[in-house]
């Protein structure tokens, strides 16, 4: 009821404007349209020896990938919106915008709202450089939305439908509704050795290390860059 | 902006590690990499301007001449440079629009020098950027008629537009009445039953001559009341049915009901519908009376034909702090001058300003400079105000007349540039589905990525069409014999993956190279799972074959990710003489083939 008493005030108030408006006449037209967004948000990277010490990329692979970073972002930070459109870019089908949340939150490592390229490249550094430990603690991390240290079956369900989502819905075949949750259940029955209903890291380790397929679907992307 | 989008390919293919975890499938193998060389400057020499930049900038549009192997054919090698004998300012265009995937149009060059520019460079101008399309079009366009070519292309045709319900045709065919016959049928005739209905209102009033038996004259409406009776209800069962119709059309039936043209609608036909209600009623009737007179806004239903009508109104509706700026101005200065006009009348005897609301229609006459003279002062004083009012009025009036004017010829030269922009469309877009071609690398890769999400989920991408009649099949539960007849169509489906079918605001890519992917990745499977059969050109063995794959896959998703990994078999001889030689690099390689026991 308070929100439609709200609503109402606001625009009896914005009639009151009009009215007012209305009657003095005004001189610049379009005085409720410029709502520049004055992007004030600036970032330096920090030097590049710095970069070069921390990640496992070399001074031109870092001189290649700032150069397309900044040529996308001028301002040098993504922010989570800019992120989505450019990864739904890649996607045409589906709704990427899901997995790009949670791809944005793990990338954003200081979870200050913003990727800056220090965090960009840290987590490009891991996914294609890192040793398979690493790289397993990243998607580990991936999956964990709340950060702690566990696993649990929304979470995972929450992960599972924001692939699916990426699909769309003009697949073969047609994406049923309990598709994702058998997923899960799938991944639990895998990875859930003590039954205890929540996968920890030390769990998921463990059973990515035992399966062939996924350590060698992780030698994948090796010369991306 | 496809220049953009790659540059963060190999981000997104990094981040699929996150789905490795979870995949249903193993994941295809990655494409082979074409030996890249070093990245390295090209220097440019154009008549002597020097030009620097990356060589991978110039290769992002690998179909012009820049971009391809035909620049070699202008290389210098004393000097090792590139060089061309053109003309360097229209080249800095050129060049910029490689390294930013958008290209300009400077108003002060010529525009058959730019054209003959960019024609040797085999850039298309049809992916000139939005800021600069419409200058372009209409330097062409003056440049045209000068030569006086004939070079404009009839685009008659409408675009393509998807399957649309029957209630959405029908929305449109009220809105655009150009799009079908029945349209424009439907316009005119509503148009010349709104004339008919305001010319019988109008001559329903005009006096017809006296009936034998009255004294007075009788208007053209009390004496053939029957007739314009009967034309009254043809014209309004016409507006009713009309209306009738709109609102089941329309898409939002709430934002229709409040629209200003469905107002004006229900109160051109109430009055007819109150009307039949009420006629025993005497005392109510004269009431009913006066609601005839709403029957003339009738004539505002004309709007919806008139283009200029409603740029009219809707200039009026934009200048309203203007308009309103006016009227208040003039309301003070009405009171003003009529008070004085008042106390400095007072004195005379047989006033007519008797107060100050009767000194209103004087001040307002005298200031619009209408002066009809039924109401004068008398006293000198009356006379002195009397004309300084006048003077004013003038000057009143006139101050924001000419905002007005500019407000209304801004608005209609935007709705003649909204005109133009739309017959320019269906040509810029025809210009740019053949121009903007990404590299071929990238599309192998980011076929790649979406084959691994294809694995990950063990689903795959189809088209509207076949995911439509595979909805159906479902609902049928005939799965055997209609699963044939769909994939049957698949091969076409599972190409469009990456196409610009939705509405995304997407990068433009071919179909050709994905079909040829997929055909290869579908061979691929299919020799996989079958080793025994043997391996011919049709398209329906190979349809079986992927048949088979398919429940396999569906009903063994747990099996599957225990599968064991065979290293790699010696490639079968796959009927390349299917392929386009778009992507030889998928095929040849060294393929991890996968087996599912």
């Amino acid at each position: 009821m308070s929100s439609c008493r709200k609503r109402c005030k606001r625009q009896i108030l914005k009639f009151a404007q009009y009215f007012f408006r209305f009657i003095t006449g005004t001189l610049n037209a379009d005085s409720v349209e410029d709502e520049l967004e004055l992007s004030a948000v600036r970032h330096r990277p920090e030097a590049l020896e710095l970069l070069e010490a921390q990640t496992r990329f070399s001074r031109k692979e870092l001189q290649i990938l700032y150069r397309g970073f900044k040529n996308e972002c001028p301002s040098g930070v993504v922010n989570e919106d800019t992120f989505k459109e450019i990864y739904a870019q890649f996607f045409p089908q589906g709704d990427a915008s899901t997995y790009a949340h949670f791809l944005f939150n793990a990338f954003d490592t200081d979870h200050n709202g913003s990727v800056s390229f220090e965090d960009f490249v840290m987590g490009l550094s891991i996914l294609l450089r890192g040793t398979v430990q690493e790289k397993l603690n990243w998607a580990f991390n991936l999956y964990d939305i709340n950060k702690d240290g566990y696993i649990t079956k929304e979470e995972m369900l929450d992960i599972i439908k924001s692939i699916y989502d990426m699909m769309g819905k003009c697949t073969y075949p047609i994406l049923k509704e309990e598709t994702p949750r058998q997923h899960v259940e799938i991944f639990f029955q895998k990875m859930d050795k003590n039954r205890d209903g929540v996968v920890t890291i030390d769990e998921f380790i463990d059973c990515c290390q035992n399966d062939e397929n996924i350590m060698r679907s992780m030698q994948l992307f090796e010369n991306v860059i | 902006m496809a220049a953009g989008v790659a540059a963060w390919l190999p981000f997104a293919r990094a981040a699929a590690i996150g789905w490795m975890p979870v995949a249903s499938a193993p994941m295809p193998p990655p494409p082979r990499e074409k030996r890249r060389g070093q990245d390295g400057l090209i220097i440019l020499n154009v008549s002597g301007t020097r030009f620097q930049t990356w060589r991978n900038t110039l290769e992002r549009y690998p179909d012009t001449l820049l971009g391809s192997t035909e620049r070699d054919f202008f290389f210098h090698e004393e000097t090792n440079e590139y060089f061309f004998d053109r003309d360097p300012d229209i080249f800095r265009h050129i060049l910029n629009f490689y390294r930013t995937g958008k290209l300009h149009y400077p108003r002060h060059e010529c525009i058959s020098a730019y054209d003959e520019e960019l024609a040797f460079f085999g850039i298309i101008p049809e992916i000139i950027g939005d800021c600069c399309y419409e200058e372009y079009k209409d330097r062409r366009r003056e440049n045209a008629e000068r030569i006086q070519d004939d070079e404009e292309n009839e685009n008659s045709k409408d675009m393509v537009l998807p399957e649309m319900s029957f209630r959405e045709t029908m929305w449109r065919a009220f809105e655009n009445p150009h799009t079908s016959t029945m349209a424009l049928v439907f316009y005119y005739v509503t148009g010349f039953f709104i004339a008919v209905s305001v010319m019988a209102n109008v001559v329903e009033t005009v006096p017809c001559g006296s009936g034998p038996n009255r004294a007075k004259e009788v208007s053209c409406g009390e004496r053939y009341a029957l007739a314009f009776f009967c034309l009254d209800t043809a014209c309004v069962m016409i507006f009713t049915v009309e209306y009738l119709l709109r609102l089941i059309a329309a898409p939002s039936r709430y934002k229709f009901v409040k629209s200003v043209m469905s107002i004006i609608d229900v109160v051109a036909i109430m009055p007819y519908y109150i009307g039949l209600v009420m006629t025993d009623n005497e005392d109510v009737s004269g009431a009913f009376v006066t609601l005839r007179v709403f029957r003339v806004f009738r004539i505002f239903k004309f709007s919806r034909h008139s283009a200029g009508l409603r740029i009219l109104g809707y200039t009026l509706k934009s200048c309203a702090s203007e308009l309103g700026f006016l009227l208040f101005s003039l309301t003070m200065a009405i009171i003003i001058f009529a008070t004085v006009m008042f106390y400095a009348e007072k004195g005379s005897s047989a006033s007519k300003f008797t107060s100050i609301p009767a000194a209103f229609w004087y001040t307002i006459v005298t200031m619009t400079t209408l002066g009809y003279g039924d109401m004068v002062p008398k006293t000198i004083i009356g006379k002195v105000f009397g004309s300084i009012c006048s003077l004013s009025g003038v000057l009143v009036i006139a101050l924001p007349v000419p905002v007005i004017v500019s407000n209304f010829s801004r608005i209609y030269h935007q709705s003649q540039r909204a005109e133009k922009r739309r017959a320019q469309k269906a040509s810029k877009q025809a210009g740019q589905a053949l121009v903007c071609k990404s590299n071929p690398t990238f599309e192998t890769q980011h076929h790649h990525l979406l084959h691994c999400l294809e694995k990950t989920t063990n689903h795959e991408f189809v088209d509207e069409q076949t995911y439509e009649t595979s909805c159906m099949e479902v609902s049928l539960s005939k799965p055997s014999m209609s699963r044939s007849s769909s994939l049957s169509s698949s091969p076409h489906g599972l190409s469009s993956c990456c196409t610009r079918r939705n509405k995304r605001k997407s990068f433009n890519v071919p179909n050709s190279n994905m079909v040829a992917g997929r055909r290869g990745s579908i061979q691929e499977l299919s020799t996989i799972q079958i080793r025994e059969r043997p391996m011919s050109n049709s398209r329906s063995s190979l349809n079986a074959k992927f048949e088979e794959t398919v429940p396999l896959n569906s009903e063994d998703q747990s099996y599957i990710t225990a599968a064991v990994i065979s290293m790699p078999t010696p490639p079968m001889t796959t009927p390349e003489g299917e392929n386009s030689a778009s992507s030889p690099d998928f095929l040849q390689s060294n393929i991890v083939r996968v087996s599912a026991l």
